[in-house]
This record gives C-alpha cells, sequence and structure tokens, in this order.
C-alpha cells in the first residue's frame, strides 16, 4: 500500500541523454520532480542514479515502465501505467492531408486528455504518465508550450513524463539563461498541479456516456470520436462496453453506443432501462433490431430515425457512421446544448474539463489554452451554478475571486486574461 | 425538381415587362429595368432606444405604417431568414452576439410574437449555419439562446437548416427574373418554396465583402451549401453541408451540376464583383416581402472582429416592404450615399447591390423615390465610418482570386 501511494505520488522527469554530468542533478533537487526517468543501462547510469538517491529522487530505467501505445498497454500492470505514441499538444499545423482548420473553421488542436480520459478509465485508481516529447526536428517550445503539455495531461488526470527538447536541455546543461527561465515555468506548473493533486481524483462529469470496446474494429472511431467531443467541449463519460452492465448510467441523459455489434444480454437490459427510464440512446442502424422503438419522432437531426422508447428515445442512425467529425456533431445536437453544463464565449482554442468533487458538493472547470497567447474575454456561463468562482492560474499563488456579472439577464464569469491554463472552483 | 418563378408585390411581372425595353446585356443577363422604373415601397424608420420594452411597441407601430402585418402574414405559412453568421460563442469583448452582428433574439421574438397576432398560420425560422447542418435551435443554443422564447412567442413556430435538404425530400429552383447577373437560377431549400410570406430581418452592419448587410445580404444564407459550398458534391448536391461559400465568393470551383451553373464562367473571380451579384440575383429569384433591419445595436468594420471594431448603437429600426427599398434607407441611415456604387464608401471594394438588385427590377434605390414613414433619416443617422474611426473594411484575403475559404 504504501508502494502504491508512493507511485501515485511520483512526478517523473525524463533525464536528458546529454546530460552526463551528475552536478546537473542541481537542477531537479529540492523542486517538485520527485522521479527521473533513465535511458540506458544501469551501469551508464551509475553516477546519475547515485547522485539522484542521495538528492533523495527515486530513479528508474525507462524500460521497466513497459510503456506502450494505448492499443498495447497492459493495464492489468503495476502503477504507473505508461502510454506512448501521443502527440505534442498544440494547435496543429497539418494533420494528415487535411487542412489547419477543421469543418467548423475552429483550428485544429492535438491533445491527448482524452487518452488520459479512457486509460483512467481502464486503469481506475493507478497513476497515468504520458510520454511524449517536443518534436525533434522543430523551433524549441517555449514557456508557455511546456505549460500546455503539462496541463493537458494534468487536466485530464495524469502525468506527463517531462521531456525537454534538445535545446533546452543543452541550454540548461551550458547555463542558458533562456533555458532556465524556460525551466523555472515548467517547475512552477508541476508545482502547481501537484499541490492541487486532488483535483485529479474528481469525477469527469457530462450528461453524454460514449460506450464502446474502443478496441480493434472499433478503435478508430472510438477514439476519433473521444477526441472531437472533446474538441468541442461536448462534456461525456467513457463507458467500456467489455464491463458490461456494471458501469454507473445515472446522471447521464444520453448514450451513444459506437459499436457495430450488438450489445450482451445483460448490456442490451441495462440500455433498455436506461432509455424507458427517460434516457436516450444513439445507435447504429444494426442496434434497431434490439431497440425497436415505439412512436416515430420527427428528428432535427439528419440521418437519424427517432422514436419514443418508454420514457425515453432511441436514435437510430440510417447512414454509417464513417466521419467522426458528423458523428461527434450529430451526437451533440441530438443530446442538445441546453445539457450543456458550461457555456463558454471567446474560448475556441480552449479545450475545457469539467469535473465533480467525490463529495459531490463542488465543480472544477479546467481550462487549457492552445494558441501560447493570452486568453481574453473569455466568460463562463454554468447551467446550475450561482455565488462566485475562485479562479487558478499556474502564475498565481493565491486564487482570485470571481462574481458573476450579469449577461442578456444571466450570470457568468468574466475571466481575468490568461494564457496556458486556468480552473475555476464552484460549488454547485 | 420544381421549378418557379416568383412574384411579389414589388416585384410584378409588369414589372418585368416593364424591364422588356431595356438594352439586352452580354452574357446571361438579357434586360436590365431602369432605375427609373424600378419599383417603390414605403419604408417605415424608427427610433428605438434599447432591445427593451420599447422594442414591441415600436415595432407594432412600423407594421401598421405599413399596412399592417395582417395583410402579409394571416393565415399563411410565414418564412423568416435571420441573420446568425458567424461562430455563435464568439464575442466582441462581452457583449452579446445578437448586440453586435446576430439579428437580436428580442427583435426575432417581437417579430413572431406581432405575426402570431396578426394570425400567421405557421412561421418558420431559417437561417444556414456556417459549414453545419446542425439545427437552427442548436445554432442559437450555443450562443446562450432559450429557442424556447421563440416557440413561445406565436404557434407554429418551427426551425430549420436551410444548408441541406433539412426536411425535406427534395431541392426547389427559383429562376432568377431577367436572366440574373450571376446565375441564371438557384436550388434552394424546400422552406423557401413551402411559403407564402418570405420575411428577411437582417442587421445593420457593414460588410468585408459586400459593403453593407442589411436585409439583402442576409439572404446570401438561403444557398445551401451542399450545392454552394466547398464541399458540395460535383455532380449532384451533398448530402450534408461541407466549408463554406466559396465557390460563390471566388468561383475557384463550379457549384454541383444538378443546379444552374454561373452565367459566364470567365467573370471576375474577385468577392466584391460576385457576392453582391449573387446576392441581387437570389433577392430577385426568391422575393422578400417583409424586409427588417435591427439597427438598435451593432458593430463597426464588418462581421469579424478585429482592432478597428467598436460596439456601437445606433438605436433604429427599418422595416418595409421592398427589400432594396428597405436597404436604401439603413444605408443612409448608416451615413452612406445609397447611389453610391465601387470605389465610394461603403464599396471601395465590392459592386453595389443595391445597384445591381434595382437593375433587375427588385426595387429602387433612389432616396426621392422612397416614402418614409415615421422618423426622418436626418434625424436617426448614424454614422458608422466615424464610428469605426474613419476605417475602411479591408478586402479580405479569402474573397480575392483564388481564395478558397479560410
Amino acid at each position: 500500500m504504501a508502494q502504491e501511494i508512493l507511485t501515485e505520488r511520483l512526478v517523473p522527469f525524463r533525464w536528458p541523454a546529454d546530460w552526463t554530468d551528475p552536478g546537473l542533478m542541481r537542477l531537479v533537487a529540492g523542486s517538485t520532480i520527485n522521479c527521473l526517468l533513465l535511458d540506458g543501462g544501469a551501469e551508464a547510469n551509475r553516477p546519475i542514479a547515485a547522485a539522484a538517491q542521495k538528492a533523495g529522487l527515486v530513479v528508474r530505467e525507462r524500460t521497466s515502465l513497459a510503456p506502450a501505445p494505448l492499443a498495447k498497454v497492459d493495464w492489468s500492470s503495476p502503477a504507473p501505467i505508461a502510454v506512448t505514441e501521443l502527440v505534442w499538444p498544440r494547435i496543429a499545423a497539418t494533420r494528415g492531408d487535411a487542412t489547419q482548420a477543421g469543418p467548423t473553421g475552429a483550428p485544429w488542436i492535438d491533445s491527448n486528455c482524452w487518452v488520459a480520459r479512457l486509460a483512467r478509465v481502464r486503469a481506475p485508481g493507478k497513476a497515468i504518465w504520458l510520454e511524449f516529447a517536443p518534436p525533434k526536428d522543430e523551433v524549441a517550445p517555449g514557456e508557455s508550450a511546456y505549460q500546455v503539455a503539462i496541463a493537458d495531461s494534468a487536466a485530464a488526470g495524469a502525468r506527463w513524463i517531462v521531456s525537454l527538447h534538445d535545446d533546452a536541455s543543452k541550454g540548461l546543461r551550458t547555463g542558458d539563461s533562456g533555458a532556465q527561465k524556460t525551466w523555472q515555468s515548467i517547475l512552477t506548473a508541476l508545482a502547481f498541479f501537484e499541490k492541487r493533486r486532488g483535483w485529479a481524483s474528481y469525477d469527469p462529469s457530462g450528461v453524454l456516456g460514449v460506450l464502446s470496446t474502443f478496441a480493434g474494429d472499433q478503435e478508430f472511431m472510438g477514439m476519433e470520436v473521444l477526441n472531437l467531443a472533446a474538441r468541442r467541449n461536448l462534456q461525456y463519460r467513457i463507458l467500456e462496453r467489455g464491463a458490461g452492465a456494471n458501469q454507473k448510467l445515472a446522471g447521464l441523459k444520453a448514450i451513444l453506443y459506437l459499436d457495430g455489434e450488438r450489445p450482451s444480454t445483460a448490456l442490451k437490459a441495462a440500455l433498455a432501462g436506461f432509455c424507458r427510464g427517460g434516457g436516450l440512446l444513439i445507435a447504429p442502424e444494426p442496434l434497431a433490431v434490439d431497440f425497436p422503438g415505439e412512436t416515430p419522432l420527427a428528428c432535427p437531426v439528419a440521418g437519424y430515425k427517432l422514436q419514443t422508447f418508454g420514457k425515453g428515445k432511441i436514435a437510430i442512425a440510417t447512414r454509417d457512421w464513417d466521419d467522426p467529425y458528423f458523428l461527434a456533431a450529430d451526437t451533440h445536437s441530438l443530446v442538445g446544448r441546453r445539457n450543456d453544463p458550461v457555456l463558454m464565449y471567446n474560448a475556441q482554442s480552449l479545450w475545457q474539463h469539467y469535473s465533480t468533487a467525490p463529495s459531490g458538493r463542488g465543480s472544477l472547470l479546467q481550462l487549457v489554452g492552445f494558441t501560447g497567447r493570452a486568453n481574453t474575454t473569455v466568460s463562463v456561463r454554468f447551467s446550475q451554478v450561482s455565488g462566485f468562482a475562485m479562479m487558478y492560474v499556474p502564475e498565481a499563488q493565491t486564487p482570485t475571486r470571481l462574481e458573476p456579472e450579469k449577461v442578456d439577464g444571466r450570470p457568468e464569469f468574466h475571466l481575468p486574461a490568461f494564457t496556458s491554463y486556468a480552473a475555476l472552483e464552484v460549488q454547485a | 425538381m420544381n421549378d418557379r418563378r416568383h412574384t411579389q408585390g414589388c416585384l410584378t411581372r409588369r414589372n418585368l415587362l416593364a424591364g422588356a425595353g431595356c438594352a439586352a446585356l452580354g452574357g446571361g443577363l438579357s434586360r436590365l429595368v431602369q432605375a427609373a422604373e424600378a419599383p417603390t415601397a414605403p419604408v417605415a424608420l424608427a427610433r428605438c432606444e434599447s432591445y427593451g420594452a420599447e422594442l414591441l411597441p415600436a415595432l407594432t407601430k412600423m407594421f401598421d405604417q405599413l399596412g399592417g402585418l395582417g395583410r402579409l402574414v394571416r393565415g399563411k405559412t410565414v418564412a423568416i431568414k435571420v441573420n446568425l453568421t458567424g461562430g455563435p460563442t464568439s464575442r466582441l469583448g462581452y457583449t452579446p452576439i445578437g448586440c453586435t452582428t446576430w439579428t437580436h433574439p428580442k427583435v426575432i421574438g417581437a417579430t413572431l410574437h406581432l405575426m402570431g397576432r396578426a394570425g400567421a398560420k405557421r412561421i418558420r425560422l431559417l437561417e444556414s449555419p456556417w459549414k453545419s447542418a446542425e439545427p437552427v435551435e442548436e445554432h442559437m443554443a450555443a450562443a446562450g439562446w432559450d429557442p424556447a422564447e421563440f416557440t413561445s412567442a406565436a404557434p407554429k413556430v418551427e426551425f430549420e437548416n436551410t444548408n441541406f435538404l433539412g426536411y425535406g425530400k427534395k431541392y426547389f429552383r427559383f429562376n432568377v427574373p431577367n436572366g440574373g447577373h450571376l446565375f441564371p437560377a438557384f436550388d434552394l431549400n424546400h422552406s423557401y418554396e413551402e411559403c407564402d410570406t418570405f420575411v428577411s430581418i437582417g442587421k445593420m452592419k457593414e460588410h468585408l465583402t459586400a459593403g453593407v448587410t442589411l436585409s439583402m445580404k442576409t439572404c446570401f444564407g438561403i444557398t445551401p451549401c451542399t450545392i454552394y459550398g466547398d464541399g458540395a458534391g460535383e455532380d449532384e448536391p451533398g448530402v450534408l453541408p461541407q466549408g463554406g461559400r466559396y465557390p460563390i465568393h471566388t468561383g475557384y470551383r463550379a457549384v454541383s451540376k444538378s443546379a444552374p451553373q454561373e452565367i459566364d464562367p470567365k467573370s471576375p473571380r474577385e468577392g466584391g464583383y460576385r457576392v453582391p451579384r449573387c446576392v441581387a440575383d437570389l433577392v430577385a429569384a426568391r422575393p422578400v416581402h417583409l424586409a427588417i433591419i435591427d439597427g438598435i445595436e451593432s458593430q463597426t468594420s464588418g462581421e469579424g472582429i478585429n482592432r478597428n471594431t467598436k460596439h456601437v448603437t445606433p438605436r433604429v429600426l427599418v422595416a418595409g416592404t421592398n427589400t432594396v427599398c428597405v436597404d436604401a434607407v439603413g444605408a443612409a441611415v448608416m451615413g452612406f450615399d445609397p447611389t453610391a456604387d465601387r470605389g465610394v464608401a461603403p464599396f471601395e471594394n465590392c459592386d453595389s447591390t443595391l445597384r445591381l438588385a434595382e437593375q433587375l427590377g427588385v426595387g429602387t434605390r433612389d432616396l426621392k423615390r422612397i416614402e418614409v414613414i415615421g422618423s426622418r433619416i436626418g434625424e436617426v443617422v448614424f454614422d458608422f465610418r466615424k464610428a469605426g474611426g474613419g476605417i475602411t473594411p479591408a478586402v479580405p484575403t479569402w474573397d480575392r482570386p483564388g481564395g478558397r475559404g479560410r
């Protein structure tokens, strides 16, 4: 148990290969970083490992973590779970052959948050470490880019294995002042999130459940829908089809059943019960046989047959789901924005993470900004919050109390400018 | 494909015959209506301080000044095109989008209420949200609006996204009288056909491509992107809209072959030439029976947000049954000469939609021929350029030849 707690508290840093001088341990000693990941053999690393241990740091061979891409992770392995082949979080220049902007005109954003959320579902309670590094052949990232890397992981309850660009590691090794400033901002951001590690135990809040195996034939569509739903700030909870009928459906208003394969008998019964109780099930055409609707309804979203089912509804797709972008958009419309717990303005490049305290008495809205520029005039409207909010940013020691402003007769919070990350703590 | 030619009070067969004597032009534009022969209709103009309690009485009085809503809507199906262009969560500072670029929800709600009271049988709120097939009510909800405020304002209020087939089974063809400037005809969503009265509620604002928006430019969005969009099908309409309307803006690709093609593929490929012509063609093909301009609050420098953009409060409403006459008065209220053309504000970078629509016989832009009821223009004029620091909106890069959208 003690070992497990210790693992949960580890803050990992991938020791740069060109840092052969044990004296560089001074950069890490006494900081929030308390775990070094070393590449190479034990013999080669002996001086570094010795210095680290002397500084009170935990040392791990990177390979001992068995880091693997999401699809190949052994979820039963001891914590921490290390996931690889991830993206450097940022506004993407290109995505495959696609253009910079998505069909909405909003910029494409590379983020790992949905990976972290899926990993937390697959390995509940275990520390999730995300391994990605700044692109080698590009200009070295600045302070805000590193802060985004930390925040994108932390906001989803995971930790980034801090990995430096070659220019940064060289700069730190040679005493470059710019590199040192960047390093200090990294440490500040890490300290901010570790001080508020309790937020990682908050439950993702949303009225939509996304149900799939997220594996095999369903891997692409499942993962892209998670990614694109998050991009449009559609709040969801992940439901694994393999977990069967025992998953918590309370609080959901809709379930998106992604897979073409029909559900097990028990899961079918659970889903039918969910709908008869007033929920909405969105499913592909092959599931029509399992959920024969009752009375046809006008469907405002093209490509679906909407019918009553008890007190709830069934929306069966009449076209193949071949584009996850449209599926995420359709789902948002079918669920209805009136059910969005949070509405934000001037926040096109922000990702939101809305979660609820285990006690149920407080909510947390975390915002990750990807542009590297100040986010000004962002305003937030909560559906079920009144009173004040406390706003946290990594650059400030203490939170700022925000009072609601009335706009169009409705209360909303006007956020002071922030760049990479902000969190609003509110009482539900 | 149904093929209809619409006529209405302000654009009658007699008007069209009057234009028959005009000189024939090259391309597809067979006849131009002389300016003196373009129809006219009264325009109601009113000061309205805010979207509060004074709005409903102001609109009520204006509609009465125009002869009452009853003659336009009683027992009829009404289609209302509103202006909800751009991202619903984009704001100028903290100012709600209804106070800057979108038609304000209170103006829509008050109009619905008055139409319901005047006996409208059914009212459809229509818009083609940017690059999207999402329901109009969801687009509104994304801005923080409550669509229930509209459905409760009058009996049988419906919504439809006309960016694609929507609830319809087929597109309907609308021919442009006199041949058209850019297109001879358009294929549009069924809601533009299945209505007895068509209403445009525009916003009083400048426009980067067309100079001004007002009530006519609001109708640019009646074109479905499944046919006129970047991702339109090559031969047949796409199933869902993808991309913007840059095939119209810059003509970099043809519209779906199932629809009438542009008259002259060798015409200029710049937005300032093409968009005003397309808008004029549209309001000729799908006549507007009632045009309303929300000028109570707005912003300067077009519909985007840049350093010159300022929230402004002209505090004015304009309405009438002839969309060109209404826009002529609206342009004058904004401090512009409605008879101005390319090179003169607000048309520094484009041709005048007002002139082009006038040439199609839709209505006159000559203020001397327009009866203005209520306030006088001089009493309510609000100079947008002065308010905006005298800045001339620049031509957006995406409207230059070769532009393929943002």
